[in-house]
């Protein structure tokens, strides 16, 4: 039950024909862990905070560097060696108290990750890097979660949302290790690439629209375009393929 | 009508900033052969060996993933081959 202040609170969103009273208390109920607190948990975990999500955990081990203020717009200049969950937990309890956050300061690794999401509705992509992600496109399967995928590079962006056992995953089309380099980023790609990572949890949680399953979205800031590619399921992923493998191949949680 | 190449942002500088390259081909590595002809830096861009892709590399034939085994699914005339790169920022 939503009580007169939250009615009050998020009378714009239940206003819409799709979420109404009985979305928002979904929204209230619902548990989203955000893996990074960087460029894309910046606008994701701030719209689910303005959204009223029940509980955000965010996970991150870092701490703020000047270098990350171009983007990660959660983190301020007083915030400059703080840990990047304690920044951003003061921020969104900020900005709505009644959201419970809690900050996980620890590197997701593989033999950590199962904990780290254990109890959440959905995880949120928002690493820097991608043998975490991998490592969290397991997780998800393995514990089915719906997975929300985001990465960025320059000015340009990709989003794409994963259902366990449905969908295709992000290493549908994996291919070998790609090596790790420093990316360059200004911080309104993430914005955009974070935004519909936050559009699409909520419109999970509630249960409405059409997510983007099986469908790669790239954001081209550039040209302002938007393009959509078909990715199927790969029977053959060493992820979501059937059956699913019980481990890791040797060398193959590491890449770069 | 030949198939249409359409090149990633930060392979235009292999093309002389062309953003669609037109190329005649019965399979997607026809096609790229014919692209690398035309523009030989495409080759180091694109593949790490003779017929091995770079692994960050994604090629969508009429807007759907051609993985696995891009190289020989088989293009018709007016088809789209996008040629994109993985990201991994954040």
């Amino acid at each position: 039950m939503l009580t007169p202040g939250e009615r009050e609170r998020y009378d714009r969103q239940i206003m819409i024909g799709e979420i109404g009273q009985e979305g928002q208390e979904k929204l209230k109920g619902s548990r989203v862990a955000i893996a990074g607190v960087g460029g894309l948990a910046s606008p994701t975990s701030i719209y689910l905070t303005a959204a009223g999500i029940g509980m955000i955990r965010l996970i991150d081990h870092d701490q703020v560097t000047l270098s990350n203020l171009n983007r990660q717009i959660l983190h301020w200049e007083e915030d400059i060696g703080r840990r990047k969950i304690d920044s951003a937990r003061t921020k969104l309890k900020n900005l709505n108290q009644s959201v419970e956050i809690e900050a996980i300061a620890e590197t997701i690794t593989e033999d950590n990750v199962s904990q780290l999401v254990d109890g959440c509705d959905v995880i949120v992509d928002a690493m820097d890097n991608l043998p975490t992600r991998y490592i969290l496109n397991r997780c998800a399967i393995e514990k089915n979660i719906p997975f929300f995928h985001g990465a960025v590079n320059g000015f340009e962006g990709r989003a794409m949302t994963i259902l366990p056992g449905k969908t295709a995953c992000l290493r549908c089309m994996y291919r070998g290790p790609v090596p790790q380099e420093k990316f360059p980023v200004i911080g309104v790609t993430p914005a955009v690439i974070g935004s519909i990572q936050a559009t699409e949890v909520i419109k999970y949680l509630v249960g409405i629209g059409k997510l983007l399953t099986n469908r790669l979205l790239i954001y081209d800031g550039l040209r302002v375009a938007f393009s959509e590619f078909t990715v199927n399921k790969n029977p053959g992923c060493d992820h979501c393929g059937s059956p699913l493998t019980p481990s890791l191949s040797p060398g193959g949680e590491r890449d770069g | 009508m030949p198939a249409k190449i359409h090149i990633h942002a930060t392979h235009r500088q292999f093309t002389s900033g062309l953003e669609v390259v037109a190329v005649e081909g019965n399979t997607v590595g026809e096609c790229l052969n014919q692209l690398i002809k035309q523009f030989p830096e495409m080759e180091k861009a694109l593949f790490a060996k003779k017929d091995k892709l770079l692994n960050n590399v994604e090629v969508y034939l009429n807007h759907a993933s051609a993985y696995p085994n891009e190289l020989v699914k088989p293009v018709k005339d007016g088809d789209e081959i996008h040629l994109v790169i993985m990201l991994a920022g954040g």
